[in-house]
């Protein structure tokens, strides 16, 4: 059956997703292909914008392997976190009902408002923190210092972050089996062996999941970085997308900006590619 | 191995309602070491309930569990020292199947050469050799069953395995040689196996002793040839035996007779106490056959229809609004019209409130 007005119903969705979607791409590329700024058109340069960003950009590589850093430590701690506070909430013990709720509160607030509280908690003359590690004779340069900074932007992160992953691994535990739980009590297995042999590896496609999105959603780390510490001090936060801001709508070398952002788009496919890949073979082994 | 007795045991899963409903109503019995079980009975019967009271699953609400006279009521799942085989397959995927079959062993602290000579030694038994050094997840659903059951076996001093309906998901051919290599084993091994299921086929074939079970009550407990000829209830003999008992509803003639549309049918059970009241009599299909040279207990019945069923005759007749269904040698010519159909007195179980007199 060959129905011409099936067209008709496909378009919406087509249009809707040409319009979010295929459409900017597209156009970034061509962006990316033009010396476009806030003066003159879109004139096209062929690939000098690429050429410059993998011959004489030390920055954009910087900001890149610091993202990777900071997205991976913030995924790994959140869901090693998140995995500690599901597995505590997911056996029957008292206010379970209430840790539930309590533990999903960060995800509730705004991350932006909630960057700015952490920012006057880590205030270095001001802040609550160090005001109580004062009086044990310390006072850390939270945003100041180039290491501590970063610390920072991985606490604000993992905190906003954790209720994501505890609430999908939670929700993962909630639909195992009971029979694979009960033949290990029967087999006489300790708690420690029942949760290497039975929960992680029956946890392992959600935990894939759970951690494939994170990380997704982790490489866009923009807005805590951007109140925190405007990627200072000097560039020691400095994220690609928030380096790609400041060259995109700060300098408005918005042709280099596009260059830089369909690079990087390319990167994170391939590399959550392989991420994926390799995390279903590690903990899959199929 | 061990002698199990269930005394008074009774569970209720809301047992704080001011009119609890009992999921198992009180029974007392005793399984001896060594036997063949089958807890058999339709889907929420109480089976599973059953069968996790005695591992400790469930703690029952009232009554006492003894292994070897020992009351376990109270003890864990793992200190029961029992084995469970489940509906479906559970093994370790990410160990081989030799690390698979040691764990139970493993966790119990035993010596790395005792290890491996029990795992080698129920490799064996179930055929799992050749497979000892692949992964366990690799394998078919069969296979992995075999492991679930052999990680209950790979313990020596194991009281009982239990195995909630374990052939669920296997082929009907290999369910047949799965339940002939459970008879082997607990021949060799004289391991007490509990067998739950819901197929009569599976338990009649597999077990010494089944114990019927119906919305919560043990409604009969005997060998597989009691339940067949002498159900206690009308109950187990629909439930028991393909096609289901033939059932009349009737009443008592005289001290061993009952009247079946006019027809006086004579039984060896004494009926003097119930002239007057509704009966019913019970005959397996089996026991009736087309009459030759017999003169008494005779039906003459309507052929409906007769069907081939490969090894025997299905014959289907009408006597007024009853029908009466008979299992006939294939090689019987069957008359098409009316017949005349034998009802051995021995044979007849005459029923008073669904229950045998």
């Amino acid at each position: 059956m060959n129905f011409k007005q099936k067209y008709v119903f496909l378009f919406p969705g087509l249009f809707v997703l040409i319009g979010i979607l295929i459409f900017p791409i597209i156009f970034v590329v061509r962006l990316s292909l033009s010396g476009w700024n806030s003066y003159n058109g879109l004139n096209f340069i062929g690939l000098e914008n690429y050429i410059r960003l993998f011959t004489d950009d030390p920055r954009f590589w910087e900001s890149f392997f610091r993202l990777s850093f900071l997205s991976v430590t913030t995924v790994i701690l959140q869901y090693v976190i998140g995995f500690a506070l599901a597995h505590m909430v997911w056996k029957d013990i008292k206010f379970q009902r209430f840790f539930r709720v309590l533990f999903l509160i960060p995800m509730m607030t705004t991350p932006v408002i909630m960057t700015v509280i952490w920012r006057t908690f880590f205030h270095e003359s001001l802040g609550p923190v160090n005001d109580i590690l004062s009086n044990f004779g310390m006072s850390p340069k939270w945003l100041t210092d180039p290491v501590l900074a970063k610390v920072t932007v991985i606490i604000v992160e993992v905190w906003q972050w954790t209720p994501f992953m505890f609430l999908l691994l939670l929700a993962g535990l909630l639909s195992l089996p009971k029979e694979p739980f009960l033949a290990a009590a029967i087999d006489g297995a300790s708690p420690i062996r029942k949760f290497l042999y039975v929960t992680f590896p029956l946890m392992a496609p959600i935990s894939i999941g759970a951690i494939i999105i994170r990380l997704i959603e982790a490489s866009k780390i923009m807005d805590t970085v951007y109140v925190l510490t405007s990627g200072g001090p000097g560039t020691s936060t400095e994220t690609s997308s928030f380096y790609i801001f400041i060259k995109g709508l700060r300098e408005f070398q918005m042709g280099y900006a596009a260059s830089m952002s369909f690079t990087y788009l390319i990167i994170m496919i391939i590399s959550l590619t392989v991420i994926a890949k390799v995390l279903t073979k590690l903990m899959l082994k199929d | 191995m061990s002698k199990i007795d269930l005394n008074n045991i009774s569970h209720t899963y809301n047992p704080n309602d001011p009119e609890p409903t009992y999921a198992l109503n009180p029974f007392s019995m005793t399984w001896e070491n060594g036997k063949r079980y089958a807890i058999l009975g339709p889907s929420g019967c109480g089976k599973t309930t059953m069968l996790n009271i005695v591992s400790g699953l469930v703690r029952p609400s009232a009554g006492s569990i003894l292994f070897d006279d020992k009351d376990v009521t109270d003890l864990k799942t793992e200190d029961r020292n029992i084995a469970q085989v489940f509906q479906f397959p559970v093994i370790y995927n990410t160990m081989t199947v030799f690390e698979n079959l040691a764990f139970p062993l493993l966790c119990r602290d035993f010596e790395k050469d005792k290890i491996n000579e029990r795992v080698n030694s129920v490799a064996e038994t179930l055929n799992l050799q050749s497979f000892l050094k692949s992964p366990a997840r690799k394998l078919t659903a069969d296979q992995k069953q075999l492991i679930s059951l052999g990680r209950g076996l790979v313990r020596e001093d194991v009281a009982a395995v239990l195995m909630d309906e374990p052939l669920t998901v296997i082929d009907p051919d290999l369910k047949f040689r799965l339940r002939r290599k459970l008879k082997e084993i607990n021949e060799e091994f004289k391991t007490t196996l509990v067998y739950v299921t819901h197929d009569q086929n599976e338990a009649m074939t597999f077990a010494d002793n089944i114990i019927v079970m119906s919305e919560g009550e043990v409604v009969q407990a005997g060998t597989p040839k009691e339940l067949f000829e002498r159900p206690n209830t009308t109950f187990v003999g629909y439930f028991i035996g393909s096609p289901a008992m033939n059932l009349f509803e009737t009443e008592a003639s005289s001290n061993d007779c009952v009247k079946i549309n006019g027809t006086i049918i004579k039984t060896n059970t004494n009926l003097s106490k119930l002239k007057d009241k509704k009966i019913k009599l019970g005959i397996r299909s089996e026991f009736i056959d087309i009459a030759e040279d017999q003169k008494d207990n005779l039906l003459s019945v309507e052929v409906e229809k007769v069907e081939d069923l490969g090894n025997y005759k299905l014959l289907t007749a009408k006597m007024g609004n009853l029908k009466i269904k008979s299992k006939i040698n294939r090689e019987t010519v069957v008359p098409t019209s009316d017949v005349k159909l034998h009802i051995p007195a021995e044979k007849c179980c005459v029923y008073e409130n669904n229950k045998l007199i």
